[in-house]
């Protein structure tokens, strides 16, 4: 009897135990931390098929892990307009194959998005980079569009060669 | 023969039913509305302006008396979509008891409109630009994020609001202890 007794007990405590369990401690990071971007002048780093030279900004992105950011959702704006940028090269990212909205490309743990100057010689002086971007939480939620500011500080007499060739790797496929 | 054997296996069952529960909530997390501010007293609550899948004007102050579920969702959110299924059996089985589900986007009619179809939605998917998520935050969304899903009484007072995953049974028994059915 005691045995049974025993066993029902264990039984019960482990019901109880796991029904009554917390929400889980892992509550979804702000979106500037489970997506953190960061803006780098960057010029000199050949492109791969060609002798000329890329001279921009890159946004090093560093995506928490569990997260994920959409490619096609980002939007970039740069303030103020005098410094013209062309469209963003963003790394083809991982497919990913959704039943209803079909397919489409995603970013995780680290991605670098260039944005070419459309004049080689940028003008000198302290520029905003605003960035709408949409994510998810891989199965439990996704964020609404939202904003995000970096900044880039082109110097005085900045030259096209002065900045130094990016250190991250574009786009980590997994 | 081993007496104890049947014991140990309604003690693994019923550590199993625990554990189940567990899982079946544990993606969603209850948050607690922000205090305060003006526009989300039950009334601006109530009189925040939707339209349906036709383009007409509605609010939530049609559902008056009523528990109701307004779930904040999108048509890209893949979460959002996996919980879905399992509004439309809770909406069908408490209809008749007073519940209603009510889902707000800021999305493509088009593609609401093709979802609903696919899925069989049995409740409204009302539509919305900006003011959408504004109201999404001001219930206490602070992050913004979807799904999130509040229990509103009958005067259009807060009860809960939970962002994440709202699972089918977990749901359910929170509306049957609201509405004491």
């Amino acid at each position: 009897m005691t045995r049974i007794t025993s066993i029902l007990a264990t039984a019960c405590l482990a019901c109880a135990t796991a029904a009554a369990a917390p929400p889980p401690a892992d509550e979804p990071l702000d979106p500037d931390k489970a997506f953190h971007p960061e803006a780098r002048l960057v010029a000199g780093d050949p492109v791969a098929n060609g002798n000329t030279e890329r001279h921009g900004i890159d946004i090093d992105y560093r995506i928490a892990p569990g997260y994920y950011l959409y490619r096609s959702r980002l939007r970039f704006e740069v303030s103020p307009p005098t410094l013209l940028i062309g469209a963003p090269d963003l790394p083809p990212g991982i497919e990913v194959n959704d039943p209803f909205i079909g397919k489409s490309a995603i970013f995780r743990e680290r991605v670098t998005i260039h944005l070419p100057f459309v004049v080689s010689i940028a003008k000198p002086g302290r520029y905003k980079v605003k960035i709408i971007a949409q994510g998810c939480a891989e199965d439990r939620l996704c964020y609404s569009p939202f904003p995000q500011e970096v900044v880039v500080n082109i110097p005085p007499g900045y030259r096209v060669n002065d900045a130094p060739a990016p250190s991250v790797p574009r786009g980590i496929p997994r | 023969m081993k007496r104890w054997l049947p014991f140990v296996g309604i003690g693994m069952l019923a550590a199993l039913a625990g554990i189940s529960l567990w899982l079946a909530g544990r993606h969603a997390t209850p948050i607690a509305p922000q205090p305060g501010p003006v526009d989300a007293t039950p009334a601006a609550i109530q009189s925040a302006q939707f339209v349906d899948g036709d383009g007409k004007p509605r609010t939530l102050a049609m559902f008056s008396g009523k528990v109701l579920v307004v779930n904040f969702w999108a048509t890209w959110c893949t979460p959002c979509r996996e919980e879905m299924p399992g509004f439309v059996k809770l909406q069908s089985r408490w209809q008749d008891r007073g519940v209603q589900f009510v889902g707000l986007a800021q999305d493509d009619p088009a593609k609401v409109a093709a979802f609903s179809r696919e899925l069989g939605i049995n409740y409204p998917l009302w539509l919305g630009e900006a003011e959408v998520m504004a109201l999404s935050r001001r219930l206490g969304n602070r992050l913004g994020v979807l799904p999130h899903t509040v229990l509103l009484d009958g005067q259009g007072r807060v009860i809960e609001s939970r962002i994440g995953v709202y699972s089918e049974s977990v749901l359910d028994s929170r509306l049957a202890a609201i509405t004491g059915k």
